[in-house]
This record gives C-alpha cells, sequence and structure tokens, in this order.
C-alpha cells in the first residue's frame, strides 16, 4: 500500500482544536493550567513546531538510542570502572543521578501538562514526545546506578535524593517546583524548555559527556550522550510559544518568565555543575573550565536565542557575567566544608597543581578563595581535622536555597540582600534572587529554608547529628572528604621540608 | 536574657553564618561567637587587630560594650565582623575585657 510522506500530512493530523459545543473554551483550557495570556486561541493554532515528528518515527529512532544506550553499558559490565575510577569521579556520578533522575519523572508530568492543556496543536504534540523523553530518562537513570548500589550506598541517592530533605535537594525541589510543576503550561514551555533547557542541559548533559569520556567512563558518556539527543528536540517547545506571546504584545510577561527561570537556573548549576567542572573532575581529564564552558554553551548561545526571538537580556547580565568567575566557587568550598550534609564524597580538587590551574583559569583565585583554602590545607596539615568541619549552619537564600556567598580573602564582597515582607525577614543571596521573590511574594513567601525550619523546631536535636537524620543521611551515606585528605599529603611534605 | 539567632557576615569569610547569642550578650561577645565559625576555620586570625560589630554598610561598628538588646537588633539581621586594628582601643581595654573581647 501506497504511504504518503509525512510532509502530505502532518500539518491536517496534528491540527486537532475544534470548537467545543458543551463545554465553555475555558472549561475545556482552564486558564490556571493553559496559561492563555489573553491570546484568542487561533493564535495559538499558528504555533510552528520546529520538529515535525510523528509516532512511528519517534518510537524508531528511540529504540534505536535505548539499545545503544543499554549495549554500551552492557558491554562494559566487566570494565571495573567503579573499582579503577577517581573517587572525585565516583561522585560527578552520585551528584548528577540524585539531582537529576527524578526531576526528570517530575518533567514528564509538566510535560504532560502541555501536552494536554497547551491551546496550540504543535505545542501538544511535542509535548508528548517530550513527557516519552522524560519518563525514558528516568529510567536510564536510575537503572545505571542501581548496580553499584550494592558497592556503594551513596548511589541509592539517585532514587532516594528526590523524597529527602537533604539541603540541595530543598533548593532543587524549589527551583523545579517553580518552574514546571506549578506552571501553566504556555509558562512551562518557556521557563522549562527555553530557558533552562535549551541552555543549561546542554551544560551538565553535553559538557559532561565530554568529562566522562575522558575520564574512561564510557557508560556514563553514552547514557547522557543519549539523553541529550532528546532534550536538544524537546528543549525547542518553548521558542513558538514565546514568538506568539511577543507578537501578541506580552513580550514583558514572556520577558520576566525567561528572566526568573534563567537566573535560578544558574544559580543551581552553579552549585551542581560548577565543582564538577572545575574540581571534581580530575585534572588532567578537564576539557573545559566551568566558566569557559558557561560562556561557549550558555552565555553565546542564550544571548543568540534572545536576539533571534525580540527578547533582551536579562537585566541583571552584567551580574550574572560577573558572578561567571566566582559563585561556583564559594559553591564548591560550602559543600566541601559542610561535606557530611550531602550523598556524595566532595572531592577538594585543591592539590597544589589544581590551585596553578585554578589561578590560571580564574586569576586572582589564590588571593581570594585560595585564603580561605589556606586556612583548611594548614589545619589539615597541623591534623586539626576538626576544624575543617563546620559547627554550626550557613544561612541559605529564601530563593535558590543555596548558602548566601560570595568572594572572600582580599577580595571580600559577601552580602545580605535582606527583605521584609508581611512582618518575616527574608534573606536572599543576591539581587537578582531577591528580585525573583519580589515579583510574586506570596508564591514564595510560605516556604521555609532549612535554616527556619531549624530556627522553627523543625529539626531535633538542634545539632549535626539531628540535622542528618531530618536530611535522611544515613551512617555510609554521609558525604566525607573523596581521598580521604591525601591530597594535602603534598602541603605536608612541603611543610616538612620547610620545617627543616 | 533571652537566646537570640543572629547572622555573622565575617570580613574575609566566604558564607553567611547562623550564631546564637544572647540578648545581654556585648558587642564583643557576639565578635567571640561569630569568630568562632570562621578564625581558623577559613580566616587567618590578624594578631593586633580586634573585631568589631556594625551593620551592613555602616562604617561605624557598635561600641565594644554596648548589649544587642541595646542597639535594637532583631533576630535574624546580619551583621559585620570586621577587623580592627588594636592599637587605639589596646591601651584603655583591661586585660579582663581582652579576655573576652574577641581578639586575636
Amino acid at each position: 500500500m501506497a504511504v504518503l510522506n509525512r510532509t502530505d500530512w502532518y500539518d491536517i493530523a496534528r491540527k486537532t482544536n475544534w470548537t467545543p459545543k458543551y463545554v465553555k473554551e475555558d472549561e475545556l483550557f482552564p486558564p490556571q493550567l493553559s496559561g492563555n495570556f489573553g491570546i484568542p486561541v487561533e493564535q495559538w493554532e499558528s504555533y510552528d513546531e520546529p520538529y515535525k515528528q510523528t509516532y512511528p518515527d519517534y518510537v524508531k529512532v528511540q529504540r534505536e538510542k535505548d539499545a545503544g544506550a543499554y549495549s554500551v553499558k552492557a558491554a562494559l559490565e566487566r570494565s571495573r570502572m567503579f573499582e579503577n575510577a577517581d573517587p572525585g569521579w565516583l561522585s560527578v556520578m552520585k551528584a548528577h543521578y540524585g539531582a537529576i533522575a527524578r526531576g526528570e519523572y517530575a518533567a514528564s508530568s509538566a510535560e504532560a501538562r502541555m501536552m494536554r492543556f497547551s491551546k496550540a496543536p504543535g505545542m501538544r504534540n511535542m509535548a508528548t514526545f517530550g513527557a516519552l523523553d522524560e519518563i525514558r530518562h528516568t529510567q536510564l537513570q536510575l537503572y545505571f546506578p542501581h548496580e553499584y548500589c550494592s558497592k556503594d550506598r551513596q548511589f541509592d541517592w539517585a532514587h532516594k535524593a528526590y523524597d529527602s530533605n537533604e539541603w540541595a535537594m530543598i533548593a532543587s525541589r524549589h527551583f523545579f517546583d517553580d518552574i514546571m510543576m506549578t506552571r501553566d503550561a504556555i509558562s512551562v514551555g518557556i521557563m522549562l524548555t527555553f530557558a533552562f533547557e535549551s541552555g543549561f542541559t546542554n551544560m551538565q548533559f553535553l559538557g559532561l559527556a565530554a568529562d566522562a569520556a575522558e575520564a574512561g567512563d564510557f557508560t556514563f558518556a553514552s547514557l547522557i550522550s543519549s539523553i541529550q539527543t532528546d532534550e536538544s528536540r524537546h528543549a525547542q517547545i518553548g521558542g513558538p510559544a514565546l514568538k506568539i506571546m511577543i507578537e501578541n504584545g506580552r513580550k514583558a510577561e514572556a520577558q520576566k518568565l525567561v528572566d526568573v527561570a534563567f537566573w535560578r537556573a544558574w544559580r543551581l548549576f552553579s552549585v551542581l555543575t560548577g565543582p564538577i567542572m572545575d574540581y571534581y573532575t580530575p585534572l588532567e581529564h578537564r576539557k573545559q573550565s566551568f566558566k569557559e564552558f558557561m560562556h561557549e554553551w550558555i552565555v553565546s548561545q542564550f544571548e543568540r536565542s534572545l536576539t533571534d526571538l525580540g527578547l533582551d537580556k536579562p537585566w541583571y547580565w552584567d551580574t550574572f557575567m560577573h558572578d561567571l568567575n566566582e559563585t561556583h566557587h564559594g559553591m564548591h568550598l560550602g559543600v566541601w566544608y559542610w561535606r557530611p550534609t550531602v550523598w556524595w564524597n566532595p572531592r577538594a580538587g585543591v592539590s597544589p597543581e589544581e590551585r596553578a590551574w585554578l589561578e590560571e583559569k580564574y586569576p586572582g583565585w589564590n588571593d581570594t578563595w585560595g585564603q580561605c583554602w589556606d586556612v583548611i590545607i594548614d589545619n589539615l596539615v597541623e591534623g586539626r581535622t576538626e576544624l575543617t568541619l563546620p559547627e554550626t549552619l550557613p544561612i541559605v537564600c529564601n530563593m535558590c536555597n543555596l548558602p548566601v556567598n560570595n568572594t572572600p580573602g582580599k577580595g571580600w564582597a559577601v552580602k545580605d540582600y535582606p527583605l521584609e515582607y508581611n512582618g518575616r525577614l527574608y534573606h536572599f543571596g543576591s539581587e537578582p534572587d531577591r528580585w525573583c521573590f519580589q515579583q510574586d511574594p506570596e508564591r514564595y513567601a510560605g516556604h521555609m529554608t532549612l535554616v527556619d525550619r531549624f530556627l522553627a523546631g523543625q529539626i531535633e536535636p538542634a545539632n549535626l547529628g539531628g540535622a542528618l537524620a531530618y536530611m535522611g543521611l544515613a551512617p555510609g551515606e554521609i558525604g566525607e572528604d573523596a581521598h580521604g585528605y591525601a591530597w594535602a599529603e603534598a602541603y605536608k611534605h612541603a611543610a616538612l621540608k620547610k620545617a627543616g | 536574657m533571652a537566646l537570640m539567632p543572629l547572622i555573622s557576615n565575617f570580613e574575609g569569610d566566604f558564607v553567611l553564618q547562623l550564631i546564637p547569642v544572647d540578648s545581654e550578650s556585648t558587642m564583643d561577645e557576639v565578635a567571640q561567637a561569630a569568630a568562632h565559625h570562621s578564625v581558623g576555620r577559613r580566616v587567618k586570625a590578624r594578631p593586633g587587630h580586634v573585631i568589631r560589630v556594625r551593620r551592613p554598610g555602616s562604617n561605624e561598628p557598635f561600641p565594644r560594650t554596648m548589649r544587642v538588646s541595646e542597639a535594637g537588633i532583631k533576630p535574624m539581621e546580619s551583621l559585620e565582623c570586621i577587623w580592627e586594628s588594636r592599637a587605639p582601643l589596646a591601651a584603655v581595654a583591661s586585660p579582663a575585657q581582652r579576655a573576652g573581647s574577641g581578639e586575636e
């Protein structure tokens, strides 16, 4: 039987909007879920998706992708990667799986909201595949780490993290709940796919794939490359929706959604991807610094996307460009210092050679971040390990839920950005974080950070043990220095040599 | 007297931290509580300096003997802890005052 070419029938087949007779339009597409922004349904029907794919095409390609990823895993199961990898690399995997796997599952629900409630038929079609993509990503990223659970129970956090009150997961959930779980279909398209996926998942998945291949972890490299091919497709859901918003006089609303989501994504990736690229990946396997990667994959590409659509750069762009030099160093130092509170073993990444690399990539590092590490190193050299562990909580931002930090040492620039709202004092880590809150205070005002919960008596006993129990970190899961401080030996030798 | 949480923003350190103080603590005692979580951990001690407490952005630190309750500081307010050369005050500070002053 002759089969029509896809281009001959696609447009007719996917235009599935009809005129409802028995219900009103707002009942078929409730505004809170659909996000019509006052734009008539006929305008949404002009949505022109850049990827035109049919279900048979999709299934065929996805089957091949899955076969590829699972085959590589099966072929390399005896490669002893786990036993031979640098402990820092294992931490990369643990952090990635815990932060991402269940978030992907949540994203399938967000895609499903676009699939059902968007008034744009093409968007619904793309989101159908997007929802299936996210389920595939969840399955892959839960299945792959599962084989390591019997060897190292921190890998169990691939599944466990999302349900816990661990501080980084509170931050992650707060972000994803904001941009994808509690927004209408159009806002999800803009905030999740355009602002977050088109930029930041590229970095996490492509950047990390390059580092994984360099580190000899071909299973992980193949897995996340496979996922990224889906991301690069469904990340394009938001672009045509933005075009319709701008053409229909809704640029200001669209710009605000982009600006909130981009800033929030940046803060989260500064703690997830920044330390991985500049501190956890062994020096000899690093392809680019985090800053270089951000410039190549986020700054230039995102700027181009904004210009192409007729949007402006976010108002905080200068702050963002400046913070590319700083924020992730603070997030890393915080994670390492408060290491018992994470489900992976942070790699310090500050051996003499690594410090030379950091100084080269981030001129001035030794006079700023290096000043804090100097004190930590002196304590390890002198055997005062207890001083390299925390006795109090860092203040976390009421928007990003990450520690409020900034440049230390000779460039000291740490600042609180407070705001009193309805009699409660909030603290933010930056002006854009405070601005995000101010755009819709009632949306965020009720949330309690880990510190708020501590002060409200929800964490008992009120000490590190109580905090670890609250966060769900059991013995064997609590983070330690990835190398058991072996990296500090070089400094001990230098100190002994100096002493004579 | 009441236990009161404050936020320490310590000069040279990288992060804001939670510090418990008493509402009747002096500013030198607040400085000491803040120093405990920064100095010798991520900030080098500065011999010949004293730590002064001030509101963010202020050039004028609180008097060293002023109590938290007298300064009108609210719970969870953030305070900057700044190194100041000890020379001008050393001559007038008694050994007892220095012992509890947060001097390094």
